[in-house]
């Protein structure tokens, strides 16, 4: 019986919430997907549970893990909205809508001791595809010896956006370049070697050097003026046309004051 | 519960897990059967670059027919059996020595502190060695083991920064030589005490004794010691994931002391650095060949190890 009880007192506590949740017959919006989306969609769900209209009446479940995923699951009817950080692509699933709801900047990244003083497209092509091999060939560069590119998984919306801004449709990132798994996986590796370059979302820049691209800083007042290039966008991905309060939640994320506001306290509100 | 009701339910259960074993193969191989089926005898050799024909997968138009499937997986399998093999050959050495030292030779107050912190060792999960590796290990030998001279000699192929097969191997013998001094450990007791005696009264000294009755008994024991640390380091991801380097390459051994710098990405880690992707059906596809071979590895494991048991059969102790 002892043996038993965790297990007994697990399921009393289950039924416990069902029936607390149960007579508030709130409406539940299920969302999954980008990891980099994720931190602005749980800000801007707790702002929109706060408004007088919908209190109590609306619910939010929120998980993570990965663009691919959150449209994948959207797409089967799985969870309400998929979060992405990625644009479309020919290969997703038919019968889904992408909703731009913000934007988010991806900078390139040294080692601390490296701050370069600007790149241009051109030259963030070369270090990228391999044709420079050597700091001693990026004016500016304090650091010596060969580059280490530091990159993100062919699956990742990061990298997806980085493809699409600074590389073109046509260059590829050289196959010698070290590719993570995650944003803090190849943020640690860029901090703990001094020849390394990489990039990453703003959010994820802390202990870095964010290199300005063709002169401009990569800071999040320059990417709202629309100075800083390199911007992507966030999508909230609905099956069909979003409908009833789905749809309700992203006008909400796309032009009521306090979600601009919450967008624009770490991202890039629409214009 | 009478016998008869026993055994019917035993039985059962144990047919479910034949049925469900059955069925993940099943499962894995009809997933994974286009990207051979594409590829043929092709998926297992080189040529090209792993990461870049992965993001052609990963970015496959989206007729069906259109599908890009085209791999050539070498480097991935090249990397497995490399961190594989050297992890396993050289935590049999240490395992077996610490074995004989703990069963032999410690006194029993410092056995007293030893085999418990071994057994708490072989169950530290694999993220804390991974974490200790990225934080610790990586940048030490990135920044003072390598020489800038040996980094630009190489890179035109291959960068080296620091996450190297070297420093996946050595925290793969870190974290499997724990399993294999508890195997080892529990055999060499298990040895009867009258064949030890035996020897030494026909004046034999202790370390000949150890080594031509103690472990010559033991030898089933060791090998199943080897293969239960092999499948541990086949399937090992997130660690090696973190410290070996994530680039496919093939690491090559003509490269002298370089070799151990090499970055390296085997199998399992290759999979679950693209798990994100997994729904792109071609990539999804790819992912599940990557199991596959995965899955048949470690039943051959298993195979080999009941092979290589059989001649020792006769004397052995069985663990």
């Amino acid at each position: 019986m002892s043996r038993n009880r965790p297990l007994a007192i697990a399921a009393a506590a289950a039924l416990a919430t069902l029936l607390i949740a149960a007579p508030a017959a709130a409406a539940t919006i299920t969302m999954s997907g980008s990891t980099s989306v994720a931190p602005l969609a749980t800000k801007l769900a707790k702002a929109f549970v706060k408004l007088p209209k919908y209190r109590g009446k609306v619910k939010f479940v929120i998980l993570q893990g990965g663009s691919d995923i959150g449209i994948t699951d959207v797409s089967r009817g799985r969870v309400t909205l998929g979060m992405s950080s990625r644009d479309p692509k020919p290969a997703d699933p038919g019968g889904i809508v992408f909703n731009k709801f913000a934007r988010d900047a991806v900078c390139v990244v040294t080692h601390r001791s490296n701050p370069i003083a600007t790149l241009s497209q051109s030259q963030i092509q070369d270090i990228f595809s391999g044709r420079i091999r050597s700091w001693s060939q990026v004016p500016g560069a304090s650091a010596s010896g060969p580059i280490d590119l530091v990159v993100r998984t062919a699956a990742s919306g990061t990298q997806d956006a980085f493809q699409n801004i600074f590389m073109g449709q046509t260059l590829r990132v050289a196959g010698s370049a070290t590719t993570k798994a995650s944003n803090g996986l190849q943020a640690q590796t860029i901090k703990s070697d001094p020849n390394a370059i990489g990039y990453a979302s703003f959010h994820f820049t802390k202990g870095l050097h964010d290199v300005p691209y063709q002169g401009v800083p990569c800071t999040l007042r320059n990417a709202k003026s629309g100075q800083y290039a390199g911007t992507r966008n966030f999508f909230l991905v609905s099956r069909g046309a979003a409908a009833g309060i789905a749809k309700q939640f992203i006008a909400f994320a796309r032009s009521n004051p306090t979600a601009k506001r919450i967008v624009a306290s770490n991202w890039v509100p629409l214009r | 519960m009478s016998d008869a009701r026993v055994e019917r339910i035993l039985g059962a259960v144990a047919c479910i897990v034949l049925a469900l074993i059955a069925g993940m193969v099943v499962f894995v191989f009809e997933k994974a059967w286009p990207s051979f089926a594409h590829n043929g005898l092709a998926w297992f050799g080189g040529g090209g670059d792993v990461d870049l024909q992965l993001e052609d997968i990963f970015n496959s138009p989206a007729n069906p027919s259109d599908y890009v499937y085209t791999l050539h997986a070498w480097p991935l399998l090249w990397g497995t059996f490399v961190v594989t093999a050297g992890a396993v050959l050289i935590g049999i050495v240490f395992s077996l020595l610490a074995a004989i030292f703990i069963v032999e030779f410690a006194p029993a107050r410092i056995n007293r502190v030893l085999e418990p912190v071994v057994r708490l060792l072989a169950a530290v999960p694999s993220v804390v060695y991974g974490l200790i590796g990225i934080l610790l290990i990586v940048p030490f030998v990135g920044n003072h083991l390598i020489s800038v001279e040996r980094q630009e000699s190489v890179a035109n192929v291959v960068q080296l920064d620091g996450a190297c097969l070297g420093v996946g191997v050595l925290i793969l013998t870190v974290m499997i030589v724990p399993i294999m001094i508890a195997i080892v450990v529990d055999a060499l007791r298990a040895v009867p005490g009258g064949w030890t005696e035996g020897a030494a009264a026909l004046g034999v000294n202790r370390w000949r004794v150890i080594w031509t009755i103690s472990v010559r008994t033991a030898r089933p024991a060791i090998v199943a010691a080897a293969v239960l640390a092999t499948a541990r380091a086949l399937g090992e991801a997130i660690m090696l994931s973190m410290v070996a380097g994530s680039a496919s390459f093939a690491p090559n051994p003509i490269d002298g002391l370089t070799f151990l710098f090499e970055p390296t990405r085997p199998l399992a880690s290759a999979l679950v650095e693209n798990v994100e992707g997994l729904s792109v059906v071609p990539f999804g596809e790819t992912l599940f060949a990557f199991a596959a071979i995965l899955l048949v590895s470690s039943m051959f494991l298993s195979l080999a190890g009941f092979a290589a048991k059989q001649p020792m059969r006769k004397y052995g102790v069985q663990p």
